[in-house]
């Protein structure tokens, strides 16, 4: 019964989520995430203005 | 391709999979124990990688039959991100591999496929260097994109199943699915849409970069 | 049918009358054999099977990439126009592409001929063997000719051509390398089964995609 139960557990991080570290982890990643996509947004808004500053020329 | 509401689909979706893919449920698997949770993060890049490199392939088609270099300049921008996307497939790969079968680099086919893909789609660009005429240029590495992707396709998913390999769903592996349970899907299914749709904005803001640049030279 | 016919068979005629192609891919392949010759029998006396087959298809294939180039360079541009306009592209880059499986045949029989006699003979089952240098030269012939075409248009024409085929020809050489060593063992031919109908799926394929893509080709 219990030799059944042992192989039924596999290793987890149990340890790192009951202490709360995973929040830390998780939060450090959407910081990076949300950096990197506010970058991208940064970056559109710039090609944007650029293309519309280059239509202005044309005209 | 200055709509936002897409742009904004895909970062939440990415959001999501981050949050979800840290904090949702898993099974438990001995070997893998916590790394499953890589397949959010690996397999979206090979997903994206294909999806890109099937855009770059509609493009090449479409310039070779009408002419517009417009389409030139979207199948070589969707190549090169479909390109970074394998590396870092490959790379998280790797990473995975060496935690669970013991190798950062095993002789495994997928990953010969991979590394023969790259290798190809490199020479792709190569040809594309050894060009100055814009036509010419665009014409033949039209050509070679359609030969090529038509080589690398049977690579990639046929080979693997035929011979012995150490991933999931080929070579009497049984596949994935078996692996991932419906939590896992539904935090999974997102990250792949998540991350072609990232993929997709930054290769159309490098589409956009380079038509500004034709349109100021040309 | 009967253009193709009369390409294939112009080119054959040339072919013989001035052998400069059939000459230069020859003599590679022969220094390149001997030059292994040198470097590996006169230390050991054997060579290893899984080296010696390796080895043999590395030769043929450069030895293939290296004659492939000559099918776009030895016409000018202004036979090519002739060429053109009396026979559809379709039946230009078929002709060619036949016209080069019968010349790399002719360079696989002969260089496996001088392997054997100067690397020794690790060989069981010599019926397919021939059946992987045939389907071999069909690939090799099927790839290179469109991609010899595709380089003939830049400068450096032969570089250009390597760094497109290698890459393009790696499958097809794993395959090839597995059938032959397979009949190098002596295995069944139905063992094989699976590699002799994937090497010719694959050659299949590309002299297909070979005939959809020439027209595009010549359009410059």
């Amino acid at each position: 019964m219990k030799l059944l139960s042992l192989l039924q557990t596999a290793e987890m991080a149990d340890v790192m989520r009951s202490e709360g570290k995973i929040y830390v982890v998780v939060a450090g990643l959407l910081i990076v995430v949300t950096g990197f996509l506010a970058y991208l947004f940064f970056l559109d808004r710039k090609v944007t203005r650029l293309e519309k500053e280059v239509e202005n020329h044309k005209k | 391709m200055r709509k936002y509401w897409w742009k904004f689909l895909g970062a939440a979706l990415l959001i999501f999979s981050v949050f979800f893919g840290f904090l949702g449920e898993t099974p438990r698997r001995e070997i893998l124990n916590e790394t499953i949770r890589m397949v959010y993060f690996h397999v979206p890049m090979w997903f994206s990688m294909m999806a890109l490199m099937i855009s770059s392939l509609v493009f090449s088609v479409k310039y070779l039959r009408k002419g517009d270099i417009r389409d030139d300049i979207y199948a070589s921008q969707f190549a090169a991100v479909s390109v970074v996307f394998g590396v870092l497939g490959f790379l998280t790969g790797m990473l995975w591999g060496n935690f669970t079968w013991g190798d950062w680099l095993p002789k495994d086919p997928k990953l010969i496929a991979v590394e023969v893909g790259l290798l190809i789609y490199s020479a792709y660009f190569i040809l594309r260097g050894s060009f100055d005429d814009e036509q010419r240029r665009a014409r033949l590495s039209g050509i070679y994109n359609i030969f090529a992707f038509a080589s690398f396709m049977p690579l990639v998913w046929i080979l693997p199943r035929l011979t012995d390999s150490l991933h999931p769903g080929n070579g009497g592996n049984p596949a994935f699915g078996s692996d991932m349970d419906l939590k896992m899907r539904m935090v999974f299914y997102p990250a792949v849409l998540g991350w072609i749709i990232i993929g997709t904005w930054i290769a159309s803001l490098r589409i956009r970069i380079k038509l500004i640049n034709e349109t100021i030279n040309g | 049918m009967k253009e193709i016919k009369s390409l294939i068979w112009k080119d054959i005629k040339l072919e013989l009358r001035q052998q400069n192609t059939i000459n230069t891919m020859v003599l590679f392949m022969v220094s390149t054999i001997f030059l292994c010759y040198i470097s590996f029998m006169l230390r050991t006396n054997n060579l290893e099977g899984l080296t010696w087959n390796t080895l043999f298809w590395i030769i043929l294939l450069f030895s293939a990439v290296n004659s492939a180039g000559n099918s776009f360079r030895k016409e000018t541009a202004g036979r090519h126009l002739y060429y053109y306009q009396l026979a559809g592209p379709g039946a230009i880059i078929l002709a060619k592409i036949l016209f080069n499986f019968l010349l790399l045949l002719v360079l696989s029989f002969s260089g496996f001929g001088l392997y054997l006699a100067l690397l020794g003979n690790h060989v069981a089952d010599y019926t397919l063997y021939f059946i992987a240098l045939v389907l071999g030269s069909l690939g090799f012939s099927s790839s290179l000719t469109l991609l010899a075409g595709i380089a003939s248009k830049t400068d450096n024409s032969s570089g250009v051509l390597a760094v497109l085929s290698l890459p393009v020809l790696l499958p097809l050489i794993n395959m090839l390398i597995k059938l032959s060593k397979n009949a190098m063992d002596g295995l069944e031919l139905s063992a094989s089964y699976d590699e002799i109908m994937t090497i010719f799926g694959i050659d299949l394929v590309v002299i297909a995609l070979s005939y959809l893509l020439f027209p595009y080709l010549w359009k410059s």
